[in-house]
């Protein structure tokens, strides 16, 4: 039917392959879309290149969107190894390496997240219609360089937060070397409760030595801060506080403990995982090394028996043994030709 | 993180001033003329705090800029003065070796005392000097130290052993080339030799 009409066929023919285009674009659904061809289009095999064309070609805008996520996602990486690296002991920017540092993560893991919904695709696609070996080959060539680039990114990725981590233990040395200020480690729960219990009522069973005569509670205080021009006056208020901060203050002091026993506990238990994983890794290559040898020690006697066979067929050609039973033969030959035909 | 004195003293429950029974302290930073006051404030806010200190009982008390460590332990008490990075965790079990070692070294005679005693304790001095780094006093922050760096130097290893291990897989790619080629050689070496003898 189409070369009856010549050129002008084809062009009408093209019209309606844009239509139908249009509507399937228009109509598109992964799972209904096999059963949507068959009434638009004009055969059913040719609605097999057209859907998986429009297949193919979300794959690869989904494809092409991914690399260039996963490049600006390496573009934010190397500012952020930059700014770990250049970090010095005053000016040190970490509010934008942490937000930079959480931004990079999200974005690394919903990049992880959207290739593997590109795969899950691209394999109800390999399940559902008949594609040529070549674009599965191309599509499995496509998500695996992703895949590796994504790799190569998180790899990076971890080199940077290890520098960083490096970089700030190194810092953290420094200032503590050099400067006095203070080391945001430190809290003071005194200081914060200074400003709660103003007046308490002292509950001390002995009264001060300082504190002459008057045994009645409120006049204890005037005494006491008349008394002592030495002392400073904040130092008595902590005292009267710490009647009352005494049991919280063991708590604290147990709880941290506890606290740190448990952070050693659970850095064991990682160090414990990671030597496990280190033994297998050396184990399964022990046995890679062994393979290695084994060859070597094939190599070794094949070519040492190559090199016998060859010393022996020096040997031989070198030898002038046979030559000289060949021209024997040979000059016994004429002489008995010699000999038939003359005599 | 600096610790500017360490007292041990006798904190008497009745009525009277507890006794010093040994004092070191490191003045080195604070100028010619104020160092005997320096001594005298450290002397009298350690006198303070641990009679304020009930026994078994542990205390920190933050003073102008110090922070003062007490731990009371059935009369016998150690005062620190530290600055405020200084970890409380570490001061404490400070506070506590010093007392044991205390105990150890002269028994139960301390309890007689009734004035200040002006002996030194080398044992303290050298604890000023050799404790000035948390880590050492508390066992736990040296552990945790000494876990992280281990930690982080097994990932470096773990690292190297990935490429070590794909090294090896290139080498094993390699090794069985070699293995087949010599094979071949070897058969080539034999035909040759075994084919023509004669000619």
């Amino acid at each position: 039917m189409q070369a009856r009409h010549g050129h002008s066929s084809y062009r009408d023919r093209t019209d309606e392959f844009f239509g139908v285009v249009e509507t399937l674009r228009r109509s598109i659904a992964p799972a209904a879309a096999a059963p949507n061809n068959v009434p638009y289009g004009g055969g059913g095999r040719r609605d097999d290149p057209r859907s998986n064309a429009v297949m193919q070609s979300e794959f690869n805008r989904r494809a092409s969107v991914i690399g260039l996520a996963i490049h600006q996602t390496s573009q934010k990486l190397s500012k952020l190894a930059q700014l770990a690296k250049r970090s010095s002991v005053f000016d040190d920017p970490t509010r934008e390496i942490g937000e930079l540092t959480a931004v990079i993560k999200q974005e690394i893991s919903g990049l992880n997240t959207a290739l593997l919904d590109l795969q899950a695709v691209r394999n109800s696609h390999n399940d559902e219609r008949n594609i040529s070996r070549d674009t599965t080959t191309h599509s499995a060539t496509v998500v695996d360089d992703l895949k590796n680039r994504l790799m190569d990114t998180t790899k990076e990725f971890k080199d940077v937060l290890t520098l960083r981590t490096e970089n700030m233990k190194i810092h953290e040395n420094r200032r503590q070397r050099f400067t006095n200020n203070p080391s945001k480690e430190s809290t003071n729960p005194f200081v914060r409760q200074r400003p709660l219990a103003s007046k308490p009522a002292p509950s001390q069973p002995a009264p001060l030595p300082w504190a002459n005569g008057s045994p009645s509670s409120s006049s204890q205080l005037v005494p006491r801060r008349q008394g002592e021009a030495e002392s400073s006056p904040l130092l008595q208020q902590q005292s009267q506080q710490q009647q009352q901060q005494m049991v919280p203050l063991q708590d604290t002091y147990m709880e941290s403990r506890a606290e740190a026993l448990h952070n050693v506990e659970s850095t064991i238990h990682e160090l414990s995982n990671i030597f496990t994983q280190l033994a297998t890794m050396v184990s399964q290559q022990g046995e890679i090394a062994i393979r290695i040898d084994q060859n070597m020690e094939d190599t070794l006697a094949n070519v040492e028996g190559a090199q016998s066979q060859l010393a022996r067929y020096l040997n031989s050609i070198s030898s002038n043994r046979w030559l000289m039973i060949k021209i024997f033969f040979v000059l016994i030959a004429f002489l008995m030709v010699f000999l038939f035909f003359v005599a | 993180m600096k610790i500017t004195a360490l007292l041990v003293l006798k904190a008497a429950p009745e009525a009277t001033d507890p006794v010093i029974l040994a004092n070191a302290s490191d003045v080195s930073h604070f100028g010619y003329f104020q160092r005997s006051s320096v001594k005298e404030f450290v002397v009298f806010v350690g006198r303070t705090v641990a009679s304020r200190t009930p026994p078994s009982q542990r205390q920190s008390v933050q003073h102008e800029e110090y922070k003062v460590h007490a731990y009371n332990r059935n009369g016998l008490c150690a005062v620190g003065f530290m600055d405020d990075h200084y970890p409380v965790r570490s001061a404490f079990s400070l506070l506590n070796q010093v007392i044991d070692e205390y105990q150890k070294s002269f028994g139960e005679t301390w309890r007689s005392a009734k004035e200040d005693s002006s002996q030194p304790w080398p044992y303290l001095a050298q604890a000023l000097t050799k404790f000035q780094d948390p880590a050492e006093a508390d066992k736990l922050l040296k552990i945790q130290r000494e876990l992280d760096e281990t930690k982080i130097i097994l990932h470096k290893t773990i690292d190297s052993v990935l490429a070590r291990g794909e090294k090896l897989d290139s080498l094993v790619e390699k090794s069985s080339d070699l293995s087949m080629a010599s094979q071949m050689f070897y058969k080539q070496a034999k035909k040759t030799n075994s084919c023509c003898t004669i000619l």
